[in-house]
């Protein structure tokens, strides 16, 4: 009799078993990977990311997942391969370019009996877009020393978003209907892993951040590998989407360092005591020179920020005349008060911010 | 000849010995697909962690890994991974520390499968010749759903509710004798044929449960039936296999072993593979064989993924109306149960409409719809047919419509009205008192730390169902890890 006790409700969920996709940014920088042939080609690590993947997919039969290539001047599907561009585009009524799953090419090798199918279609794709991609760079390319990191991550998220669409609801009427709850889980899993080899370019910094307060509001981790370079902007990127940043001190492990720090999704992640870094680089980039700075002049209206006062004190982005004070004047030495110090009556001890509201975290 | 109706996959493999095991991981396809579809989450994170080391790595340092709050599911996560010989523990000795590793079998399949290398032809050899261009999915989708519809048809149409289908549409005469050997349904006096409990257990499953259900009581009638030749193991290696095949892709019979060819014609009975009538060479595996290793309610979220959605409407209906459960023409989510017992599903299918009717007083038939609700009545009667409030609520939690799911997310709140599920079983409890859990009793333990260790190592396992710590009794649902326990702690003095 017990079973008929007051307290107890027999709750029944839905098991949570949501598929997780997976975007994989790899930066193929060619100059990075140039200099970092002797330990760890860039061959070599397509072939270790591709495990990874294989190892991704194996957890169900439901997870998916995306390779992206960063390119020096701009961002390249691997896999799913965008469909060839034959004379005319096709585009959906969105404008949207149509992708397929790779599968209408899939009639072109014959299937090994020895590979799991899914398996080999990725494979063929991502070297078959991997080979296009170097091919068609070209000398005056290699001029830019950096990676068109933004736009992959932004294409990384659009993914992911479509796909937690079309799992999220068939009919749009009633979905639309229903307020949208931040607490609500998201119906997708999803997770971006960077694999980053040359440094964070400072003229990147306002769209990369863009990306990743769009991907901490949708509750999408922002994982990166960091091979070789100084990737400022993602360890802000980890931190700030609680992801995992790992710096490789040794490339050539890659694949130890992706299947021991990187395979937790973000439900294992819950159980596990996940990797941390303890310094996170914070630093930004001015809007003036895009020097990244420690220190620097915010204009109080927008929030932009200088790395020295703009010329006619007048705000590069908004356009606001600044009263700069007199900064680096001595400060005048003020009497201490001889009266008692009262308690605050409103006793906040909130900072004064200037702004109502903290940064917005979801 | 005994037969466990209500067996599923894990109390089946349990049950295996670990040479068994061996022979299983030698092939990679089954190798994946039981990683896939037996363990839990967290157990899959591990054996991916393990699997590129080198050596052996300490039990300590596997406690380091999982947060302190989860310490319980990680030891559930590693007693599965131990049961499904997956990994092996060393012996606590004093001079050296515990140490876990992956079976080696295990390890080598896994890594064949990811990296794709070797020469062992596991995931099917496909076929050379030409497809006819009349099967394709659409094709195979029709063809595997009508045979299962004809498997469920069998077994509902012999209680109250008559169905449309007539008589002659019935299975094949060696799945209904499985049926009846299974005891899903049996032989009534009267030489009609009557559904068991097993049978209602059985068609309130998920489609896929269901399709294992069948399969594993096919595994137990050929495996004690000695003559005719079959190699248990070796047909269960083969249907992992069927699972990690490509649908809409033909494949080849002659690559096949002679005894896995014998499988075919029962395979395609149940409709798991489809076998062109002119090309006897070949075989095409339908969604009922590919989606064998995706687990429990993955089912409703598959849905092909983003492929669907940029799928006509048409066609990602048609599959999802496969997956969904009844294996009929009915949705993924279709019923809608409000607190105050009523109950709505949308729905066409015949079979999906006998289901409700066992256990709800439906009073409204619309074209697509049907509206009834659930009573003190209706329950009882269905208890009276041998249905439990478990299966009910399970049925009803594994069918509801979307937008419960919805509304519980948004609410934070259970898919099913807690009242409701409250009163189904209150409703059960009326003429059942008392619920048996089959176990084994421990007791007489020597003294208070030996009894207070064991305990919580079985609770810890996740197998503790009481526990009285004054008369030092307590009693788990399985023994064989408490066992294994036992005689390492003797060993150990």
């Amino acid at each position: 009799m017990d079973a008929v006790d007051v307290s107890e409700h027999y709750e029944v969920t839905a098991a949570d078993n949501s598929p997780s996709l997976l975007s994989i940014v790899l930066d193929t920088n060619p100059r990075a990977w140039a200099a970092l042939d002797s330990s760890l080609s860039l061959a070599q690590a397509i072939s270790n990311i591709l495990v990874f993947v294989n190892a991704h997919l194996a957890f169900s039969n439901a997870n998916q997942v995306a390779v992206i290539a960063a390119h020096v001047n701009r961002a390249v599907w691997l896999y799913p391969a965008l469909q060839r561009p034959s004379s005319t585009t096709v585009k959906d009524n969105s404008g949207d370019v149509q992708m397929q799953d790779a599968s209408a090419e899939a009639h072109l090798p014959p299937p090994s009996a020895n590979k799991y199918p899914q398996f080999a279609q990725i494979e063929s794709s991502v070297f078959s877009s991997i080979q296009t991609l170097m091919a068609e760079t070209t000398v005056q390319d290699l001029d830019q020393l950096t990676t068109q990191l933004s736009g992959a991550l932004t294409l990384a998220l659009c993914r992911i978003n479509k796909a937690a669409q079309a799992l999220s609801s068939s009919d749009t009427t009633l979905s639309n209907a229903a307020p949208v709850n931040a607490t609500a889980p998201p119906p997708v899993k999803g997770r971006i892993v960077v694999v980053s080899v040359s440094d964070s370019d400072p003229s990147q910094y306002i769209p990369t951040m863009n990306a990743v307060f769009a991907a901490a509001h949708n509750q999408v981790a922002i994982d990166t590998i960091s091979l070789a370079g100084d990737s400022t902007f993602l360890q802000q990127a980890c931190f700030n989407t609680n992801g995992i940043f790992l710096k490789a001190a040794n490339p050539r492990g890659l694949l130890t360092y992706l299947m021991f720090g990187l395979i937790p999704d973000t439900e294992a992640r819950a159980s596990l005591i996940t990797p941390t870094h303890d310094t996170v680089d914070f630093r930004t980039a001015c809007f003036c020179h895009g020097k990244v700075v420690d220190t620097g002049y915010v204009c109080s209206v927008c929030l932009s920020i200088f790395c020295s006062p703009p010329d006619n004190a007048e705000c590069l982005t908004c356009g606001t005349v600044l009263a700069l004070g007199n900064y680096g004047a001595k400060p005048a030495v003020l009497p201490r008060k001889k009266k008692k110090k009262k308690k605050i009556a409103n006793g906040s001890g909130r900072e004064e911010t200037g702004s109502a509201t903290g940064t917005p975290r979801p | 000849m005994s037969i466990n109706p209500s067996l599923s996959l894990a109390e089946y493999l349990e049950r295996l010995p670990g040479t068994t095991f061996k022979k299983l991981y030698q092939q990679p396809s089954t190798t994946f697909a039981i990683f896939r579809r037996m363990l839990p989450h967290l157990a899959k994170t591990f054996v991916m962690r393990m699997l590129f080391l080198p050596h052996p790595m300490t039990l300590a340092d596997l406690d380091a890994w999982v947060k302190p709050e989860a310490k319980r599911k990680k030891d559930q996560s590693l007693s599965i991974l131990r049961s499904l010989h997956i990994v092996q523990i060393s012996a606590p000795s004093k001079e050296k520390p515990q140490e876990i590793q992956l079976m080696s079998n295990f390890k080598r399949s896994l890594r064949l499968a990811l990296t794709g290398g070797g020469n062992h032809n596991s995931f099917g050899v496909p076929s050379s010749l030409m497809v006819p261009p009349e099967i394709d999915l659409p094709f195979l989708d029709r063809y595997a759903r009508k045979k299962w519809e004809d498997v469920l048809h069998f077994v509902v149409s012999s209680v109250g509710y008559k169905s449309s289908l007539g008589e002659g549409s019935g299975p094949n005469k060696g799945v209904k004798e499985l049926l009846i050997a299974g005891q899903l349904v049996d032989r009534r006096p009267n030489g009609s044929l009557g559904i068991t409990q097993a049978g209602f257990t059985f068609l309130l499953q998920e489609a896929n449960a269901q399709v294992w259900t069948l399969l594993l009581l096919w595994l137990e009638v050929l495996g004690n039936n000695k003559s005719s030749g079959l190699d248990p193991v070796d047909m269960l290696s083969f249907l992992f296999m069927l699972a990690s095949l490509e649908l809409g892709r033909a494949y080849d019979t002659n690559a096949l072993t002679e005894e896995r060819r014998n499988m075919l014609p029962s395979l395609v009975d149940f409709g798991l593979i489809y076998i062109p009538q002119h090309k006897r060479s070949m075989f095409f595996p339908t969604r009922l064989a590919t989606t064998l290793t995706s687990g429990g309610n993955s089912l409703r979220t598959i849905s092909e993924g983003v492929a669907a959605a940029t799928q006509s409407a048409q066609t990602s209906q048609q599959s999802l109306g496969l997956l969904g459960g009844g294996g009929t023409g009915e949705q993924a989510g279709s019923v809608v149960i409000e607190t105050n017992y009523r109950l709505y599903a949308y729905t066409q299918s015949a079979l999906q409409i006998a289901v409700l009717a066992l256990f709800a007083k439906l009073n409204m038939r619309f074209p697509d719809m049907v509206a009834g609700r659930l009573s003190r009545a209706s329950i009882r009667q269905a208890i009276n047919f041998g249905i439990t409030a478990d299966q009910i609520i399970s049925y009803l939690s594994a069918h509801a419509h979307e937008q419960m799911h919805r509304t519980a997310a948004l609410t934070n709140k259970p898919v099913l009205p807690p009242t409701v599920v409250d009163q189904i079983r209150l409703w059960q409890l009326e003429n059942e008192r008392m619920k048996t859990t089959s176990g084994f009793l421990f007791r007489d333990f020597t003294d208070d730390k030996d009894y207070l260790d064991t305990a919580r190592f079985s609770e810890e396992i996740g197998v503790l169902v009481w526990r009285n710590d004054n008369t030092r009794m307590f009693f788990a649902n399985k023994h064989e890890q408490i066992k294994d326990f036992l005689k390492s702690r003797k060993k150990a003095e």
